[in-house]
């Protein structure tokens, strides 16, 4: 059922000519979507990818030029392996959740999950039992007769995953579905995502700006800024991996420390950071999550037996955690989250490991 | 040098105290009297409500009176005389035309003002301002001014005298579809049609399923108003039509224009409230359930976009 996406060299523009004068003050248009520069990305059927980026990235227009909403203004779209181009958005089978459920207001919460089998021509009697099954997918099987009014935010966006879900898309193209909604209700729907995964998998493309969501529900993600796509890759290596320090920044990334590599070690004001094998010699700049450092307190007298050794500028909140800025020699800040415990103190001298497997080198 | 004198506990508990104010003191809004702005409200929506209902008691009273001398406070005979010398007039088919053409406008100035509206509001029209203002010239133009020189056109083109009442009544029509249909459109979110899209709904049947679903309330009501158009419109019908069509209003004018035809033009300008307000409360019927949430876009303007 489950079909993979690719997009080579995808590139859209928006003339002014088209999308000029619309606005008229009201908020409910489609805003003008961001341009794409050269989008290449594979998404293989049945997996789950996020695309990640700030708003006004472009990673919007991703999704809507793959459900032939947009046109591209170059480059080829392949689902299945066959090229899209000319195919009406109605005739791709790929649905669509935007981050509005968008429930028809004049349709019953069952008449809504039945609508792509109405309009595929079943009679009323076979598309709601069609459509039963997938609100009882989604956990609201006794929904069915309320209006879509009755409905509470999460509940909305439930029926409006079961009614793209009923159409059997051959992808799921998901836009920011759970920006709107609050924390609690997102990790609902996160869980659900798992569900829908589980008894249907179909090949998802979720939207998302939020990292957070994107490495809770996503096998893979592709960070995308001023419609350039950074980079596509397992969350894993996003976090640890970045090609760039741009997808570090986007990831969360604090630290940036500029230095060169001389035979397998980073060196900078830091001192010297071994780093993983083949890392060609050369200016670089090292990254690493705070996450991934290990603080250890450590005073004049006993020096550490690895690491690099630091002043502790600042303590602070971050979340759950301490997040602790420690100063070497001229200036250079590196940020390390604390474990539990309040060791680590202002003006003291911490010892910070840079674990090989979590330090990347990128260019400049 | 002065000093102040020890103050004792005793007279420390003398002294007033300033207390805070508790929302149900004397003296709060919450207990202020509500009376005097009440008794406003309901005076002047009763004067409101008799401004617009006075004008129909003379009306009401006149139609069923065969004979009404002056100094008499009511009729002084009672009967169906009015209506009776109406329908020898001709009122009867008069009143079929008059709702034959109204509808005739209505069905067409309704869609083509929609399709104008839904044009203006997604921004596929240049000079959207020019075009607007444009559509609405004809609500600021004198109908006689224009239709005086419309006439000699429609004349010399040989364009029959029904086609043309028609075509310039859908014109003075389509301000008010245009602008009913713009406030609507405004507030559409054009998304709804892109999910029924992905949902694998053809052209035909996102319009038909979606599209119009939504815009239905606001559609009666510009259907509405051009209804109306056609209803009470006398100079277009008069100069255009060439006395060929006879409307309601043409008959009721030339018998108001006689002696002694009260009661029958009472009669026929009550036959003339009838048919909008049966209209009026069909659209009203229809659609129970939208009233404030006409279009659900609206509701949730707030959320982050």
């Amino acid at each position: 059922m489950s079909a993979s996406v690719s997009l080579e060299d995808v590139t859209k523009s928006f003339g002014s000519a088209s999308h000029g004068p619309a606005s008229h003050g009201s908020a409910s248009h489609v805003p003008a979507p961001a341009a794409l520069a050269g989008v290449t990305l594979d998404v293989a059927a049945g997996s789950c990818t996020a695309i990640l980026g700030p708003s006004g990235s472009g990673k919007s227009t991703i999704i809507r030029v793959i459900a032939g909403l947009e046109e591209v203004s170059g480059g080829i779209v392949r689902v299945d392996g066959v090229d899209v181009a000319g195919i009406a958005s109605e005739q791709r089978g790929i649905g669509m959740v935007f981050q509005r459920p968008l429930l028809f207001p004049h349709l019953s919460v069952l008449d809504n999950v039945a609508f792509s089998q109405r309009v595929g021509g079943a009679s009323r009697a076979d598309s709601r039992r069609h459509a039963q099954h997938y609100l009882d997918l989604v956990h609201l099987g006794g929904f069915g007769t309320r209006s879509v009014r009755e409905l509470s935010g999460g509940q909305e966006q439930r029926v409006a995953i079961a009614r793209a879900l009923a159409a059997a898309p051959r992808v799921l193209l998901l836009d920011e579905p759970f920006s709107a909604l609050d924390p609690a209700l997102r990790e609902d729907m996160h869980q659900l995502l798992d569900d829908v995964r589980a008894a249907l998998s179909p090949t998802i493309i979720l939207v998302t700006h939020d990292r957070d969501e994107a490495s809770a529900v996503a096998d893979r993600i592709a960070v995308i800024q001023n419609g350039e796509l950074l980079q596509h890759d397992t969350v894993d290596h996003l976090y640890n991996r970045p090609v760039s320090t741009r997808v570090s920044r986007l990831m969360g990334g604090l630290n940036e420390i500029v230095g060169r590599v001389q035979g397998g070690t980073h060196v900078s004001p830091l001192g010297h950071v071994p780093v993983s094998p083949g890392t060609p010699d050369g200016p670089g700049v090292l990254v690493i999550r705070h996450e991934a450092i290990e603080v250890s307190p450590c005073t004049e007298a006993e020096p550490p037996t690895s690491g690099v050794v630091g002043h502790v500028s600042r303590v602070r909140r971050f979340g759950p955690r301490r997040m602790v800025s420690v100063t070497f020699g001229d200036g250079v800040e590196v940020q390390a989250a604390l474990p539990p415990g309040d060791a680590v103190q202002d003006g003291g001298r911490v010892a910070l490991t840079l674990p090989p497997e979590a330090v990347s080198v990128v260019p400049r | 040098m002065t000093s102040r004198a020890p103050v004792s506990p005793a007279e420390m508990l003398a002294r007033p105290v300033t207390r805070i104010r508790l929302p149900g003191d004397p003296g709060s809004t919450l207990t202020r009297s509500r009376a005097p702005g009440r008794i406003v409200r309901i005076l002047s929506s009763v004067l409101v409500a008799g401004w617009f209902l006075l004008p129909f008691v003379p009306l009401g009273l006149w139609a069923f009176a065969n004979d009404w001398s002056f100094p008499d406070v009511l009729p002084g005979e009672w009967g169906f005389e009015g209506a009776g010398s109406a329908i020898r007039q001709g009122a009867l088919p008069a009143l079929g035309n008059s709702l034959g053409l109204s509808l005739v406008v209505a069905a067409i100035a309704t869609p083509v003002g929609a399709m104008a509206a839904r044009a203006l509001t997604f921004g596929s029209v240049p000079w959207p301002r020019a075009v607007g203002l444009a559509l609405l010239a004809p609500i600021a133009l004198p109908p006689f001014a224009a239709v005086m020189g419309l006439n000699v056109i429609l004349l010399r083109a040989y364009i029959p005298p029904a086609a043309g009442l028609v075509l310039v009544l859908v014109v003075m029509a389509l301000p008010y579809t245009t602008s009913t249909m713009r406030v609507a459109y405004a507030a559409h979110d054009l998304r709804y049609e892109e999910e029924a899209r992905t949902l694998g709904a053809s052209r035909w049947n996102v319009l038909w399923r979606v599209h119009l679903p939504l815009v239905a309330p606001a559609l009666s009501r510009a259907a509405f108003l051009a209804f109306l158009v056609g209803w009470s419109d006398y100079v277009v019908t008069l100069i255009v039509g060439g006395g060929e069509i006879v409307t309601l209003p043409l008959v009721t004018a030339s018998m108001a224009a006689g002696i002694g035809n009260d009661a029958a033009v009472a009669a026929l300008s009550l036959s003339a409230i009838v048919p909008p307000l049966v209209l009026l409360a069909l659209a009203g019927s229809a659609w129970p359930r939208r009233g404030q949430t006409t279009n659900p876009a609206l509701r949730s303007r707030g959320e982050q976009e």
